[in-house]
């Protein structure tokens, strides 16, 4: 038994196509999907081994912690989820969500923190904000006249970076901006303005740039490390004609957006100091804010991948990949693309969305 | 053996209707199935549209209905699918001439056993890339892509046909001409005819509801004729017109692409200035390596650590693709893979294509066609 199915690459917001080669139930390889208007069948390498992520590091069985974590069972370990979500009050409790989700699932996941009153819920983009961001097609960076780049996109979202390419050959003009003496997208500029940090970007803004900032312009925005910063940029160039896209990093960080609250660094922190209980699906914050974490009573960990985060929580549940799912992924430019369940999920690993939905059964809410 | 001419149908009505001629080369797969002959069929499926050929296993030969006709928008590759996934199997697989030609370097390589594969040939006179489709149809027959139902090439021109069952045609001149058309290496392709497989089925010289068979080994002559006793298709002799037809029509794309060849690998070569520019794109994503039929080592030589520059901002050239080069070039079968995957639109290709060339010209070695390894073969690699 072999096919080759449809998907959508789930390592990075530019939101490519592949073609999975499915054996006997278990991903194999990659396979071009030259009809997907994103990509084309190219893609970079992660693109290329992402079916790797249905194998590698995964939780399998439910885990519940006594002196360790130990296998257990769904019965066991929704009942403890349950008991302890019950006994806190809505404002102790915490809800992280990842941008690897799909939306059905952030809508499911919304009700739910809806239903229980929860205020502290969101989701870590890194560091681009929200905002009433507008759809724009990767066809049109391509016809764009005058790009404007931050950060390294040609090297770090190489489907996008290759608009930027085709832009080029057909004659647009394409300025980098970044800190590091060189850049792969720098270099493939025509001119590449280095700053000391990016509070200074917009200061390298002058005249003559902005008048290329007309509506057949682009400025893609990516790579920037304070919410701060990307904030001030994304507002500056939204006051002139330019198309603007903020490059965010997960595959669905911009549905989350639509649905959840961002969370900046700061915000996440301030989150993981206030609350006793956290629930937190696919991010892993431990390796990064380990102090603040350390506040926390209790930790209820869902997810397919093992990480710093799962290892020091009380309870995990091992739930699905997005080629064991199916739902919709809204990519950095605004298109949102469905994916269908391909195969099973490993061991005992669940749809995330029946995981919540199982647990607000056990609590008595009626999702 | 001597090669043998043959017009053949499906004698099932509905292979017959479905098929893309007489439905001859279905109806072949559904005896190697019924026999037990093969464990499976790899062709190609029409997905959400006749832009999307999704490469199939068919185990069960009523799923054969599914695979039928050819989709001229599928600039799929067999060769790769078959070493890395099916070598335990005993397949039969449709080919285009860049198909068998991938599939001979990969059994002279011992990657692919000849004795467990039929290879059933379609004549190919090129394929168009999905999207390119799609817009070039938008741009020149003024029709929404999604209106089209059917498309084909014939007599220089690329047909579709409309949800309402009527025709629109342009020259593939024209097309070609302002940079839609056939992909690049296909306009360059001079194997028309895929006379490595076992036998090579077409429309050339064909009536209508029949399929032009040229039979071009044993294995494909008592394919041919055990199908035919066994009541799977119904044969008959073209007249000689007809052969003459057929050849004639070669002959004039093969000379197309040699003229397309002096084109894109000798006056549009792109110099060394353009080249540096390519490189400095290069993301080393390793997509040029991985979808190339040819580079199949298991520990690829870019990937130890000698050569390791993860942290350069671009790849040297020369040890990147030099080493590729080295290792390729000589059997480069001109499939256009390495390019239509690179994410960063470096005309790959035509690199590999013209030192193959180059290299046939002095040693007489035709890449996917030769019965041996090039000359300079290193057997390091094997
Ligand atoms: C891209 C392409 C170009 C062609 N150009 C010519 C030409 O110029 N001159 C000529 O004489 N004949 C050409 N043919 C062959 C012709 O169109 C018919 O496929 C052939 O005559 C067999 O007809 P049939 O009715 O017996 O095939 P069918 O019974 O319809 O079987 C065709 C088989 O080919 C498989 N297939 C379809 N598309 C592809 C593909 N892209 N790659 C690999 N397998 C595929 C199908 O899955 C099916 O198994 C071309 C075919 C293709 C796919
Ligand atoms: S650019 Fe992003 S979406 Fe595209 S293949 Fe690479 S990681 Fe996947
Ligand atoms: S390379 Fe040759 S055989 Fe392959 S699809 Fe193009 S024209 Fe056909
Ligand atoms: S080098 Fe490119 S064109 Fe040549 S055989 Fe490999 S993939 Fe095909
Ligand atoms: S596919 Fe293109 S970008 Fe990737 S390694 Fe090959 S040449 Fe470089």
């Amino acid at each position: 038994m072999m096919k080759v199915a449809h998907s959508i690459c789930p390592s990075c917001s530019v939101g490519c196509g592949v073609n999975l080669i499915i054996k006997d139930n278990e991903a194999v390889g990659t396979y071009p999907y030259k009809r997907h208007p994103v990509n084309e069948g190219k893609t970079c390498r992660k693109g290329r081994e992402c079916f790797k992520i249905m194998t590698e590091n995964r939780l399998k069985e439910p885990l519940i912690k006594e002196d360790g974590l130990k296998l257990s069972n769904w019965e066991d370990a929704l009942d403890t989820v349950a008991s302890q979500i019950k006994s806190y009050p809505s404002h102790e409790i915490g809800i992280l969500v990842s941008g690897n989700y799909t939306n059905q699932e952030y809508e499911t996941l919304k009700k739910f923190a809806d239903a229980l009153g929860i205020r502290n819920i969101g989701c870590h983009t890194g560091s681009v904000p929200s905002s009433n961001l507008e759809t724009v097609a990767l066809d049109d960076v391509e016809k764009s006249e005058f790009i404007l780049i931050i950060g390294d996109v040609i090297k770090k979202y190489p489907l996008l970076g290759r608009r930027v390419i085709l832009a080029q050959e057909n004659g647009a003009e394409i300025l980098a901006v970044d800190e590091p003496d060189k850049t792969l997208t720098g270099i493939n500029s025509q001119e590449y303005i280095q700053v000391e940090s990016a509070s200074s970007i917009i200061d390298e803004v002058d005249d003559i740039i902005l008048e290329k900032l007309s509506p057949q312009s682009t400025v893609l925005i990516s790579n920037l490390e304070s919410e701060d910063d990307f904030e001030k940029i994304v507002k500056f160039f939204e006051q002139s004609d330019a198309k603007i896209i903020p490059v965010f990093q997960d595959c669905n960080s911009r549905g989350a957006v639509n649905i959840l609250p961002v969370l900046s660094s700061d915000d996440m922190k301030g989150m993981l100091e206030r609350v006793k209980l956290l629930y937190i699906l696919g991010d892993d914050p431990a390796p990064h804010m380990m102090e603040s974490i350390k506040n926390l009573d209790f930790i209820i960990s869902q997810g397919y991948l093992i990480n710093k985060t799962t290892s020091i929580s009380d309870v995990v549940l091992p739930g699905s990949c997005w080629a064991e799912k199916t739902g919709s992924f809204t990519n950095t430019t605004g298109e949102t693309q469905e994916i269908s369940k391909i195969v099973d999920a490993p061991g005992a690993a669940l749809d995330d969305q029946i995981i919540i939905k199982k647990i607000a059964e056990k609590i008595g809410l009626d999702l | 053996m001597e090669t043998q001419f043959l017009l053949a149908k499906a004698k099932d009505k509905e292979l017959a209707k479905r098929g893309e001629c007489g439905g001859a080369i279905s109806a072949l797969f559904k005896y190697l199935l019924d026999q037990g002959l093969v464990d499976g069929v790899l062709n190609l499926r029409q997905g959400v549209d006749i832009y999307d050929g999704i490469p199939t296993l068919v185990e069960d030969s009523e799923d054969l209905m599914e695979t039928c006709g050819s989709l001229h928008c599928a600039p799929t590759m067999f060769g790769d699918l078959i070493s890395n996934y099916l070598s335990d199997m005993r397949l039969a697989v449709s080919v285009k001439p860049c198909d068998a030609m991938a599939i001979r370097e990969l059994e002279k390589r011992h990657q692919i056993n000849e004795d467990n594969l039929f290879k059933i040939g379609l004549n190919c006179g090129g394929v168009v890339m999905p999207l390119i489709a799609q817009k070039m149809i938008d741009i020149f027959y003024e029709v929404d892509p999604d209106d089209v139902v059917k498309e084909e090439i014939d007599k220089g021109k690329f047909i579709i046909k409309l949800k309402d069952g009527s025709h629109k045609s342009v020259e593939i001149d024209e097309l070609e001409d302002q940079g839609f058309g056939r992909r690049i290496n296909c306009q360059r392709c001079e194997l028309k005819v895929p006379r490595n497989a076992d036998l090579a089925g077409g429309n050339w010289g064909a009536e209508p509801g029949w399929t032009f068979i040229e039979v071009l080994t044993d294995k494909g002559k008592k394919l041919v004729k055990d199908a035919k006793k066994s009541g799977y298709i119904e044969v008959k002799i073209p007249s000689e017109k007809a052969i003459g037809m057929r050849e004639k029509i070669e002959n004039v794309m093969i000379k197309l692409a040699h003229k397309f060849q002096d084109k894109y690998l000798e006056e549009n070569y792109p110099d060394t200035e353009n080249w540096d520019e390519y490189w400095n794109r290069c993301i080393k994503c390793y997509a040029c390596r991985d979808a190339c039929a040819l580079c199949f080592c298991k520990e690829c030589d870019l990937e130890k650590d000698f050569y390791n520059d993860e942290n350069e901002v671009v790849p040297d050239p020369l040890t990147f693709q030099g080493i590729r080069m080295s290792h390729a070039c000589f059997s480069c079968v001109n499939c256009g893979q390495c390019e239509d995957v690179c994410p960063m639109e470096i005309p790959l290709a035509v690199i590999f294509h013209k030192m193959q060339k180059r290299y046939r010209d002095k040693t007489g070695f035709i890449a996917g066609v030769s019965e041996e390894l090039p000359p300079l073969y290193s057997p390091e690699k094997s």
